[in-house]
């Protein structure tokens, strides 16, 4: 009977456990994030491999405290990881889907890259709500032998939903796909791509 | 695929779109202190449809680009096409108004079909004044001739980056402009897409 007991006992832990944690996952905190495995083989693959860096983002955010403003109660809408560290974390993700290997030590190039949006609107309507994500982001690319700095590009990805009701998934699928839409335009950027070609000879 | 027309096809539908939550936030609070109010919500819903359908097609009279001055899917095929063609990852890249016949049909190896069954202006920030962009939700269909296996399929809801008062839409030269800068957007957020799907050898 006892072992049958204490089974029942770790099994009631685990599920207090689970509906404790279920019950912190606050409604405006977003789990934004840029998967591998959504990521492709692209134009950006399409030259030889290169050494990168990707230098640490630089957060030029108006407002780098929240990510928006949830309609109902007026409290901040964050994600649960600092914002730069989403951007730095999808930029090395899709350089390292691209088959170019990213470094800290000797390298071809530095990409310096900056957040200047990352923003969710909620828009109440009835009965559903309109969110939109934004995403913007500079890179410059940078000879990772002499420092010279050779192109900026800017990518803005813009993702809208109409949803019903309003739930927390939501609000980070539109951010997630914001996000996306801007690494897919920088892997497929033929400016990009032809200045990183040049700095590989 | 190497050799590929594009056709822009469909009408278009302007639409100003507020997503309001006006007047259907106060027919539910009038109808919570009704017995029968929740009988009544379905009917709520559609008067509120309707009075916002109403509004829009009086404001999307006051914006819309005069009639036939802007045919949205071939804006949208055409940079569509330029961002493919700068790719360079395609030998021809045509854009045609109609489907390709005959001898121009049997030498392409896919036809890419671009419609924007909506397009116009739509609320994507609330408050006072609320902010409004222009947007346009386009679908792009590839397939082969002959076969007609679809080898991709996509719809994508594209947004313009600028967001501005309803009352500076008022200029329809500065509309017309905003509505042509984001249709060009949407072929270029197509073209991402395909490059994307299409990747590369490793």
């Amino acid at each position: 009977m006892r072992p049958r007991r204490r089974a029942t006992h770790r099994v009631l832990e685990v599920l207090a456990l689970l509906l404790i944690a279920g019950g912190c996952t606050s409604m405006n905190t977003l789990d934004v994030g840029y998967p591998a495995a959504g990521a492709n083989r692209a134009t950006l693959g399409s030259i030889a491999p290169l050494r990168i860096e990707v230098g640490p983002v630089a957060d030029r955010r108006v407002d780098a405290v929240r990510i928006g403003t949830a309609p109902n109660d007026g409290k901040d809408i964050v994600t649960s990881r600092p914002v730069p560290d989403i951007v730095h974390d999808a930029l090395v993700t899709e350089i390292g889907k691209n088959g170019h290997a990213v470094v800290t030590g000797d390298k071809d190039v530095v990409l310096a890259p900056e957040v200047d949006e990352f923003w969710l609107d909620v828009v109440t309507g009835y009965p559903e709500t309109h969110y939109v994500g934004r995403v913007a982001i500079a890179l410059a690319v940078v000879n990772g032998r002499t420092g010279e700095r050779v192109l900026v590009r800017r990518y803005v990805g813009i993702r809208r939903q109409l949803v019903e009701p309003d739930s927390v998934d939501a609000r980070r699928e539109v951010m997630d796909t914001a996000l996306a839409r801007t690494m897919r335009d920088l892997a497929t950027d033929r400016a990009l791509v032809t200045a990183l070609s040049r700095l590989g000879q | 695929m190497r050799r590929v027309a594009i056709v822009s096809a469909g009408e278009s539908r302007f639409a100003v779109l507020e997503h309001s939550a006006e007047p259907g936030r106060t027919f539910d609070e009038i109808l919570k202190w009704n017995t029968y109010g929740p009988l009544f919500r379905p009917l709520a819903v559609l008067v509120h449809q309707g009075v916002n359908w109403l509004v829009g097609l009086d404001r999307a009279a006051d914006t819309a680009p005069d009639g036939g001055a802007v045919s949205p899917p071939l804006i949208v095929a055409n940079a569509l096409a330029r961002a493919l063609h700068a790719s360079g990852r395609f030998e021809e890249i045509r854009a045609l108004v109609r489907e390709p016949v005959g001898e121009a049909r049997r030498d392409i190896d896919a036809i890419a079909r671009v419609t924007v069954p909506e397009w116009g202006l739509m609320r994507v920030r609330a408050g006072d004044p609320a902010l409004v962009s222009a947007f346009a939700d386009v679908r792009a269909q590839m397939a082969v001739p002959g076969t007609g296996v679809i080898v991709w399929d996509t719809s994508q809801d594209v947004t313009g980056p600028e967001r501005l008062p309803l009352q500076s839409f008022k200029d329809r030269r500065f509309t017309r402009q905003q509505l042509v800068d984001l249709l060009e957007r949407a072929g270029q957020r197509l073209a991402s897409e395909l490059l994307y799907a299409k990747g590369v050898e490793p």
